[in-house]
């Protein structure tokens, strides 16, 4: 009953198992069933002899840090020393890494194992992780659909139980829209929680990174671990610790819950109902429910299109083939030229105020709007993606796949956390449950998500 | 190459026009650059790196480069780059 990650690590501490076996067990797993479902790009030729290290210390009676002898898979645009973080793009297929990214060197710090890279969207440009470089990921929970993007690896990785825990990133809804699909948790945190530094960035403004687990505890303990301020970043909450884990089942009585129907215009119907029937398990568990209006998050989702664009292209100025990789215009799939011709575009002087300056308008009116109902409330709750995952393959056009965002682009820009849990299926194909809280509100948020999945 | 990035550009534009649609009707408001004004603008310097873990990281970054001559530099095709300007 989501206790899964929990009860592993107390067996490695117990010397039940050992760090070396459960890396072990997940290199033999990834060995079998990667190839279908191409989940990781690259694994650690070290992560035994980091597990051994791991067992040496527990033998010894050192501390260990919290995710002592967890299996930890990384997104491919996120930093880790001698491991190469191709962003799933030609223009970085051989670059390998110089350094730990600040998260990387936390994971260590708390005793995880890094085992391997996760396959992504190409720079983290996609919904359905089919753009990658080195080929489209698998849906484990739904075979033959797309497992979501871009952090497509990661949710695929731990549905399919190649690893522990996972990290990617979230800038329009690239852990939540994959977590959804392949009916795993994960969480984006509140904007400025978690260090930035030596992740590959999308949109500078909007990116974090977060956990993809198996279970709520995992990701809670996942994002202890990361969290915190880092003097060395320039934008970054003042926030220096943190503790979910302990506290995530003080049950739901008083906690109100938002559902707002400007959800269900956006959402298919058969996702809905799942929905609904979440938030009246939440009812059940005395949780208040309140109606709140968001009208105008449909205009979100272009207001983001283009605020992202401009900070692509800025990010992806350095990727001129000079001092590492290739030219990125050169090599890059076409999702990714869109987003850096659309970014041009919109960013010469002229257009400047007419788009890029009203986008941010834009993006001041979602916030209003998502901050006036969380005064109302402690968390809003409603579908994660608007429908159904389609077939991999198939084809869909550009704002179709832009479509999968539209209810998970708003945390983003107003800087709130959200969270996902499995609510439910329809024909067979999870249905994640969106929980959206306030600023730093990363507690209620997963206790919202624990009491659903205990309920389970 | 020109056709693929006329196409490309084509529906990099489309977006851009559905937003100036879907906004048309929407009041001024202040710009949000970032959604947390929190920034770390003076940081302290901290303590230097050592000297060892200074020259294994330009090893680290060197082996990165495309192209380097015998003395460890950077070499890189300066008249493509500078004809494109």
């Amino acid at each position: 009953m989501g206790r899964g990650t929990l009860e592993k690590l107390a067996t490695i501490r117990r010397g039940e198992l050992s760090a070396v076996e459960n890396v072990q067990r997940a290199l033999e797993r990834i060995g079998k069933q990667n190839k279908k479902i191409n989940a990781f790009i690259e694994l650690n030729p070290k992560a035994l002899a980091e597990a051994d290290a791991i067992d040496r210390m527990l033998k010894q009676g050192e501390h260990v840090g919290k995710l002592a002898g967890l299996t930890i898979g990384v997104k491919s645009n996120i930093n880790v020393e001698g491991l190469r973080a191709t962003c799933a793009s030609r223009t970085l297929e051989n670059y390998v890494s110089t350094y730990d990214a600040e998260v990387v060197k936390r994971i260590r710090a708390g005793g995880g194992v890094i085992i391997g890279m996760n396959n992504m969207d190409e720079f983290a440009c996609g919904s359905s992780g089919e753009t990658s470089a080195f080929g489209p990921t698998a849906n484990p929970a739904a075979p033959g659909r797309i497992p979501g993007g871009s952090s497509s690896g990661p949710a695929a990785a731990i549905a399919a139980g190649f690893c522990d825990l996972c990290i990617g990133s979230d800038t329009g809804g690239s852990i939540r829209n994959p977590a959804s699909h392949c009916g795993v948790v994960g969480v984006k945190p509140t904007y400025g929680l978690v260090p930035r530094q030596g992740l590959i960035d999308l949109g500078m403004s909007l990116d974090q990174i977060g956990p993809i687990a198996h279970d709520v505890s995992g990701a809670a303990l996942m994002l202890e671990t990361i969290a915190g301020k880092n003097p060395n970043e320039c934008v970054m909450l003042n926030v220096e610790k943190v503790t979910y884990a302990d506290k995530l089942d003080d049950g739901l009585k008083g906690m109100r819950i938002g559902v707002s129907p400007n959800f269900a215009e956006l959402t298919d119907p058969a996702l809905m109902r799942v929905v609904d029937g979440a938030v009246e398990k939440l009812r059940d568990l005395g949780a208040e429910i309140i109606e709140v209006e968001l009208p105008n998050i449909e205009k979100a989702l272009s207001a983001y299109y283009l605020i992202v664009s401009v900070e692509f292209f800025s990010a992806t100025r350095k990727f001129d083939g000079r001092k590492y990789g290739r030219r990125i215009e050169e090599v890059c799939g076409e999702e990714v030229l869109r987003r850096i011709l659309r970014g041009k575009y919109i960013s010469q002087k002229e257009y400047r105020g007419k788009y890029y300056q009203r986008a941010l308008q834009v993006r001041t009116l979602i916030k209003q709007e998502l901050m006036a109902a969380l005064q109302r409330t402690d968390v809003i709750v409603g579908p994660t993606v608007p429908k159904l995952p389609h077939r991999i393959g198939e084809k869909i056009s550009v704002s179709a796949m832009y479509a999968y965002d539209y209810l998970t682009i708003p945390a983003n820009l107003a800087g709130i956390c959200g969270g996902v849990i499995k609510a439910g299926e329809v024909n067979g194909i999870p249905v994640g449950l969106q929980v959206q809280g306030k600023v730093l509100g990363e507690l209620e948020m997963l206790r919202v998500m624990w009491a659903l999945e205990a309920a389970a | 190459m020109a056709e693929r990035q006329k196409g490309i550009e084509r529906s990099a534009e489309e977006i851009v026009e559905s937003f100036v649609e879907a906004t048309k009707e929407l009041p001024e408001l202040k710009e949000t650059y970032y959604s947390q004004e929190a920034y770390n603008i003076v940081r302290s310097d901290g303590e230097p790196t050592p000297a060892k873990e200074r020259t294994e990281f330009r090893k680290r970054f060197i082996s990165n480069m495309p192209g380097a001559d015998d003395h460890g530099n950077l070499k890189v095709e300066v008249a493509r780059w500078a004809g494109e300007r």
